[in-house]
Parts: structure tokens; sequence; C-alpha cells
């Protein structure tokens, strides 16, 4: 060829400028064919010019029907701004954060942004409501009313039919129809979510008056309802095989008992020097009720100097460290005809000699490609995957239930833990910027993970935490605090003087050192009768002999009576039978003393129908048992299983707790503003914001509005 | 190897362009997004690609706060610089290769050879006018002018009208001032390598439009040209410059690799 040979023709060293050369002015003098270099300068200058063609025309349709919507909104929200107090509520969830605590860390100079809020604007208790866990707490926070107007008493609620639990906010089915096809059962649509809590959001009002609000990860807003807003959905979003969590251990060793509760034990298979195992999925969509789950294997090779492994899954490879974790990666739960299921999760190496062990998360619903709606609008999770990466979107995410299991230890789930809260900061510091006016909400659940599994190295005896020497203790939930206080500062510093700061918790925080099976003592006690020749139960009531129980307990804290006409086998008669069973056993429990101490295990009884009130009262426990600080409803007992033991030692790294009595649990309120309420309560937070707003407060309201002051604290 | 592909090709029948740029756009589709894959950035191109639909979805998201929107669109054309830097890297990587590539194939899709018996047009330019007297034409045997001379003196061109009897490749002979040229003609109904013109200097030129070696640097001829139809391909019921073809069909099946191999561009 002509044109090699004047180039072989000329010296080497005259090579690369002439490259360069023709590179320069090739790119700046494209002649016919060379205008093009290729599929990838393609691909970007296409990609390129769509991306500016269709922020074009969004931006085009914006701005012309900007003056409409302007003018619609104005018009709509006259009346709401009209009488305004407020530009805009910043509301920062800590889920969890304990008044006696964080009063004790300003003393201590800890907390010098929340030390401010007290010092120039409000700190007071919150009262939380009965009982005070937090899907009951957030339900009543975002719809100012009481649970009997919103539906959810527990995270479980008894199906009356055969006194089997199910999730109280939320259901998911398959899909209405399907199509049997051979062996393939073909699922005609999608599935079927069904919210369980009722009442309305106070952002829903807001909206409705043209107030825009941003909300990020409340609890309870799982399925995610439209409104004139966006919101990620947050506690009581599944994973992908539809449990609130359900971690993979994988691991050589073949000894190990099974997990009691939130994950599942998966054997590694040695194939030379290649391992392979699998993360347990979704049931097959295809397979009808066969209870077949789908499942992604993944390749693990250990390298030889023992301190790595490169892990494999489907096209993603990728090395880690022991002690590390991985990103988020994603996952393809393959069916048959072209089903799948998409999730993400991360790894993390524990050991790689002698014994290979694996943790994997449970799998979440990918917020880039959710196969489930978990935001509104559903754009709005792609959108924050886009802008700060893949994300947990479990709403229980950090996984309590792997270090109470010793699946992990403490330092692997502190790095699970902030690792998720450094995401939501992100997400509520772009909320901030995109939220000028209106609401921006936002709740943080470290503090309540956190406070959970460390609370046994803030107590002298904590029998959890025994044989850890006092110098060994890692000052874990100090840290916790004095991380909270820097995120308040870093929002106090986006916020100005028109913009209402309202840092809240749902409840408090006590020790759980003593676990107590109710059930038990209900069993020794004559309420509660097992079939002959039983002494204790399985889980769930098995072995429970129905037609001889008056009552049992299920859940955290709620008491039921085996009503006649309710429950299917029920045998106490509603009306004055059910009312002195009740105040017999409130006499009886009311202060019941723990054998091995002398200290009060519980405190008191609550009677449901003295505190509730709405349309759904029907679905509530009759009583609310109010333990006493450093007691609460034992492992066994929660999962309906009668035990002869009645009071025992917390031995589980779950070792603080807040299903006690409400009273002493309350949770927090800090404000930049004055707040003239010497005693408010979760449930007045709806109304108040609303009537900061200016909007008309609905009717059914249970909550009263506080007097703010109008100006912020300088 | 290509030179035998298309020493093959041009024995098949009148679809061998068509399929020849179908087999290129394939190869190079692949071959693109290989070097691409290799040569960029792949999770700064994800990043940059996954904040620039974040800004376009936060305009859609909040549409009703014109500073959001406005922000956005800043955004956007700010990802969008970012983009186009990353993926500047590969292109120089590839735009060498490439380019030369696509001059060595334009030499054989670009033209179609003159057919025997139609008649077409051979300009000389000149350094100046004042040679255009002193210029002729020497023709093969299987030549002959259609027409007398035509002089442009204002273009310092001349130009002749010439037709070929039979197939063949021929070299035209054009003396000016004492001094003698040649320059070759493709007379054939198949693919082949053509040379439109033969240039003096103009070094850049030469490379991409002429595939002779340059007229002598002391030439009174600048130029000479042989007026090749322009290739019309026929696909899906258009008329395509091969090179608008080659450029959808190579970004089909690099779109199709880069699904398959999960490339990110």
């Amino acid at each position: 060829m002509k044109l090699n040979s004047e180039f072989r023709g000329k010296r080497p060293r005259a090579l690369l400028p002439a490259l360069i050369l023709v590179i320069a002015l090739v790119l700046l003098f494209p002649l016919r064919g060379e205008a093009y270099a290729g599929p990838g300068a393609g691909f970007a200058v296409l990609s390129s010019f769509w991306t500016l063609f269709v922020a074009f025309l969004y931006s085009a349709y914006a701005f012309m029907t900007w003056p409409f919507r302007h003018l619609l909104r104005t018009l709509r929200r006259r009346k709401a701004y009209g009488q305004a107090q407020i530009k805009r509520a910043v509301i920062v969830g800590f889920d969890g954060m304990d008044p006696e605590l964080a009063q004790r860390f300003i003393s201590e100079g800890k907390l010098p942004n929340l030390a401010k809020l007290q010092q120039q604007g409000t700190f007071r208790k919150l009262r939380t409501t009965f009982p005070a866990i937090s899907p009951v707490a957030w339900s009543t926070f975002m719809t100012g009313v009481n649970p009997g107007k919103h539906n959810i008493y527990d995270f479980l609620a008894r199906d009356q039919s055969n006194y089997l639990p199910f999730l109280s906010s939320a259901e998911i089915r398959g899909p209405k129809r399907s199509l049997k096809i051979g062996k393939y059962t073909i699922p005609l649509g999608k599935p079927q979510i069904k919210g369980m809590r009722r009442g309305t959001p106070f952002w829903h009002w807001l909206g409705k008056a043209g107030i825009f609000s941003s909300v990020i990860r409340v609890p309870v807003t799982f399925p995610p309802e439209k409104f004139p807003g966006v919101l990620l959905s947050g506690m009581s979003v599944p994973d992908l095989k539809g449990s609130q969590g359900t971690f993979c251990f994988c691991t050589t060793r073949r000894q190990g008992e099974k997990f009691r509760e939130g994950g599942v034990r998966i054997p590694i298979e040695r194939h030379g020097a290649v391992l392979r195992t699998y993360i347990p999925g979704p049931d097959d969509p295809l397979a009808g009720n066969s209870g077949r789950e789908l499942r992604v294997e993944f390749e693990i090779r250990p390298e030889l100097d023992g301190s790595r492994a490169r892990i494999k899954v489907d096209s993603e490879r990728f090395t880690l460290q022991v002690g590390e974790y991985s990103d988020w990666i994603p996952v393809k739960f393959k069916a048959a005809l072209g089903f799948s299921a998409r999730g993400i999760c991360r790894f993390y190496l524990k050991e790689v000699s002698p014994e290979v062990e694996i943790y994997v998360t449970p799998v979440n619903i990918d917020p880039g490609r959710p196969d489930l709606p978990i935001s509104h609008p559903v754009t709005y999770s792609i959108y924050l995957a886009k802008l700060f990466g893949p994300y947990a979107t479990l709403g229980l995410a950090e996984d309590t239930w792997a270090l109470n299991e010793e699946v992990l230890d403490d330092n692997a789930f502190l790095t699970q833990c902030y690792a998720n809260h450094h995401d939501r900061e992100q997400m509520l510091f772009d909320a901030l910027d995109k939220t000028k006016q209106g609401l921006c909400a936002c709740v943080f659940d470290t503090t309540d993970r956190i406070q959970h599994m460390f609370w046994r190295y803030l107590e002298e005896d904590h029998p959890a935490a025994r044989g850890v020497p006092r110098d060994q203790r890692p000052d874990v939930i100090p840290d916790l605090y004095s991380r909270m206080d820097n995120l308040v500062g870093r929002v106090m510093e986006q916020i100005d003087g028109d913009t209402l700061l309202l840092v809240v918790s749902d409840h408090g925080f006590k020790s759980f050192a003593r676990c107590v099976n109710l059930n038990g003592w209900l069993h020794q006690n004559g309420y509660l009768a097992l079939k002959p020749g039983k002494h204790e139960s399985g889980d769930w009531f098995d072995d429970v002999d129905w037609s001889r129980t008056r009552a049992y307990t299920m859940g955290l804290n709620g008491l039921y009576l085996n009503l006649k006409g309710r429950e299917r086998q029920g045998i106490v008669q509603p009306g004055n039978e059910a009312e002195s069973l009740k105040e017999e056993l409130r006499a009886k429990l009311d202060g019941l003393p723990d054998p091995s101490s002398g200290k009060t295990g519980i405190t008191k009884l609550f009677d449901c129908d003295a505190m509730y009130a709405g349309p759904y009262v029907e679905n509530a426990p009759d009583l609310i048992v109010g333990y006493a600080a450093g007691f609460r409803a034992s492992w066994d007992s929660v999962m309906g299983k009668v035990t002869k033991q009645i009071f025992e030692d917390n031995l589980k790294a779950w070792s603080g707790d807040h299903c006690i009595d409400p009273r002493l649990v309350p949770g927090v309120l800090f404000s930049n503003r004055k707040i003239a309420e010497e005693k408010p309560a979760i449930v007045d937070v709806a109304p108040t914001i609303l009537k900061l707003f200016g909007v008309a407060l609905p009717g059914n309201l249970d909550g009263k509005p506080w007097t703010v002051a109008v100006e912020a604290s300088s | 190897m290509t030179g035998f592909i298309l020493i093959k090709m041009s024995l098949l029948h009148s679809h061998a362009p068509l399929v020849l740029v179908f087999l290129l756009s394939f190869v190079v589709g692949l071959l693109m997004v290989v070097v691409f894959r290799y040569t960029s950035d792949q999770k700064a191109i994800r990043i940059a690609k996954d904040h620039l639909k974040a800004h376009l979805l936060a305009v859609r998201l909040f549409q009703d706060q014109l500073q959001v929107v406005l922000n956005s669109y800043w955004r956007i054309l700010g990802s969008t610089g970012g983009y186009l830097r990353l993926a500047f890297k590969p292109l120089i990587y590839v735009i060498v290769p490439l380019t030369l590539l696509i001059v060595q194939l334009d030499r054989y899709l670009g033209f179609v050879p003159i057919e025997s018996g139609q008649p077409f047009l051979v300009k000389a330019r000149t350094a100046n006018a004042d040679v255009l007297d002193q210029t002729s034409l020497q023709l093969p045997h299987e030549m002959a002018l259609t027409a007398p001379p035509v002089h442009v003196p204002a273009r310092s061109e001349i130009i002749w009208r010439v037709v070929a009897e039979k197939d063949g490749r021929y070299d035209l002979g054009i003396k000016a001032g004492g001094q003698s040229y040649s320059k070759s003609v493709i007379v054939s109904q198949g693919i082949e390598r053509i040379s439109p013109v033969r240039l003096r200097g103009r070094w850049l030129e030469r490379i991409f439009v002429s595939g002779e070696a340059a007229l002598s640097a002391n030439s009174l001829i600048q130029s000479v040209e042989v007026n090749y139809p322009a290739r019309n391909i026929s696909f899906a019921w258009l008329e395509w410059g091969w090179i608008w073809l080659f450029f959808v069909l190579s970004l089909v099946s690099g779109f199709l690799f880069k699904s398959i191999l999960g490339i990110e561009i």
C-alpha cells in the first residue's frame, strides 16, 4: 500500500508527532468518512445529543407550562400560604432517640448542636403511643390519630381465624389471575400489594393545599401512596423474598443450629480450587404454590494468602478481604419463560481459612429497577439510585438478626448500619436542596438499631455483656448520639429563619436484660391450656388447646382474650365475662415481680377499650402489657410459644428495647423555635405542621396543635 | 485479510457492497465496543450516565420548582460535558486505525468504476493558466476523446471528455510544458480500488482522498481528477452512501454487543 510505504520511509521518531498531528487534524477538520470514528464515539455523541434533546424538551415544557402551573398552584396555595407561619418544615426523625440519654450527653458536652436547639428553641420529652412500637408511633405521627383509627398496633397482627400472625402494615399476594400451561402456572398481572395502615398522612393534606413534600423513609409508608410530592418508603418494605429481611450465611462448616429467625444457613460445596454455593431467592412465580424457590449461584475462589477471596456472581466479579463488605451487587433470579426477579445484595467475607464463610445481606429490591413500587412516584427511587448509586431499600435494612445469631460481629454490623445511614443522609440533603418550600421529612433508623444491639455496653451488669471487661466496651451509643448531633448541625446550616426544624423520635430506649414469657405465665396460671401431656408449646401456639384457653399474647405488647364470636375457637363471652377477665388479669399482672431479684417485671396492663377509639378497634389487642424498664416479652413469647421458664436472662446482642410501659420511654422533641406545650405528644405533630402551614385541620384528628413561636430562635 | 475478502466479494453478485458493509459493520461494531471497554473508565462512565439520568428525572420530579429545574438543566450540561470527556479517551485509541480503515474502504466502496461505453471527465488543474495551452492528454488505444478539451482559465483547469471501449486498468498520460504525468483509470463493473484524484503536495488530503503517489513537487500540474460516480447502496428502500449505512449498522452492531457483553458506552 502506497500510504504505508510512505509512512515506512519516515524515521520512527517522526511517527509520533505525525500521529498526534493526524489525530488533531482529523478531529479539527473531519473530511468525509473520518467524521465518524466508530460505535463508541457514535454512541457517545448520539447519547449526549439525545440527553440534551430530552432535557431541552423537558425544560421547554417546564418553562412554557410553568406560568400556568404557578398560577394554579398560587390559587390553590393562597389560602394555605396566606395564613402560613412558615415557608418550610424540616422534620428529622431519629427512631428511638432517648431523651434521658440525649440530656445526659448534652450535659457532658457531647451534643453541641442539640444543646443549641435546647437553649435557643425547645427540648421536651415527646409522649409516645400505646404501645411504644415504631410502626404504631410513626403511623400516629403521620396521621395525627390514635391506633384505633390507623389500624397499626404492632409489627404483627393475628389472624382471628387461626391465631397465626401476619405483617400488620402491608399484605403482598400473587396476581389475581394465572394461566396454567403444563407444568407452569403463568401469573397474569402484577402482585397485589395492600397497605393495611389507615388514616391520611398529613403530607396528603398539605398536597391538597398545594404544598410540596419530600418524605424519606418514614416507617409504614409501604406501599407508597399517591400525593403531590415525592416519597421513599421505609420500614415495612419487604426484601425480594417477601420477608422483612432474610440474610444468607454460606459456610463450609457442616454443623450449626438453624437460625431462630431472619436468616438461612447455606452449605458451600468444594469443587477443587473453586467453591460453589447459592443465594436463595423468591418463590418461583411459575411453580404455583409449590414453594419452590429461585436461586442465584455464585463461585468463591480463595486466594493462597488466606486473607482474600474472589467472588463471581453472574457477570460480576470482585475480590473481598476478610472482614470486608462488597458494594451492592445486582443479582437476577431467573425462572423459566423469561421470568425473573432483580435485586441487590452485599457480600461480607467472614473467613477464608481453614473454613470459608460468607454472609450475604437480605436481597433488597433494586431501587434502580424496582420489581415492586417502593417510592412515589416510582421514578423517585430510580432518581436516587442514579444520583447516589444503589442503596438499601429493605424496611429493616440493618441486619440485627445476623448480629443476634453471631453471624456478624459488632464491627461488621456497625459498618453496615453506618453505610446505610450515609446513603440516607445524602438523600436528606438532596431533599433539602430540592424542597425550598414545603415539607421535608426523613427518618433515620440507625438510632433504633444501634441502641437495640449495643445497650449491653452501656450498663454495668447487662447479662449480654457479662465477661466483657469494662475497658473493652466500645462507646457505641455515645458515638451514635454524637454522629446524629453532627447531622443535626449540618441540617441547621441548610435552613433559614423561615424554616421550622423539628427533631423527633417515636420513643425512647431502656435496657432489655430480662425476658418475660407471658404465655408461660398464662399457662401456669390457668388462662392458657396446652393439649394433654404437653408442658410447652411450639412456635405460633402449636399444641395450644384453644377450647380451654381464655387469654394469650402475641407480638411485643398485645394480650388478647380468646373472645367468643371474634376468635374462631373463642370461649370468653364478650361483655361482663370479658371485662371481669381483664380485671382479673390486671389484678394479677400489675406489678408482677421477677422472682430472682424481686424487681417489678410488669408495671401495668392498659385496657385498650379505654385508650383506643375508631373504626379499627376490633383489631386491637384487649390489653397492652407495660413491662418495667429492664424487662420485655421473651423471644419465645413474641412468637406465640409457651415455655416453662417465665423469667430468664436476655443473652442476645439485642439488649436494649422500648416495647415496655410507654410512659417510661417517651421520645424526644427538639426544635429551633420555642414551643409552649409542656407535655407534647407524637400525635400532635401532624396537626401542628398543618396549622403552621395554614391548612385547615381535618375533623378526625386526635392530636392538638402546639403553640409555636412565630420567629425562629437566632 | 480485508483485501482478500474484497477480492472474493468483487466476484460475487451485485449485492456485494451491501453484504460487505454489513459484514464490516458487524465486525467493526464488535471490535470497537471491545476496545471501548478496555480503554475507558467503565465505572466513571456508568456514574456519569447515571447522573445525567438523575438530573433528567429531577426536572420531571420537581417540575413545579423553577429553581430546581434550572439547576438540573445546568447540571445536565455539566454531566454531558463530563460524559463526553470520558468518551474522548477511547476515541483517541480508535480514531486513527478506524480512520485509516475507513479511508481504505472508501477507495473500494466510495465510488463506482467507470463503465465501458460511458463517457467520463478527466480534469487537470495547472499551476497557472498560462500552462493550459501547453497541456495535452495521451490516451491508451482503448479510449477516445468524445469532445474537444475545455479550458477554464479562471480556475486554471482543463477538462477532457473521454470514453473507454472495454474494461481494464489504464494509465492516462498528461503532458504539460515538457513534463509527463500519468493518472490511473479503472473501467470495470465490480468492486475495485479507486483513486479519483492524483495530487501534488497536500499530504493530508492525499491520505484521505488519493490512492496514488504524489505528483512531483516541481510539477506544472497540481492535480488530475477522474469523475467516478459515487456509489449508492440500496437498503431498506433507501439509497445510502456506504459511510452512512456503515454508521447506522455499526451502531446497531455496537449496541447489540454492548448489551450482550455488558459494556458501558
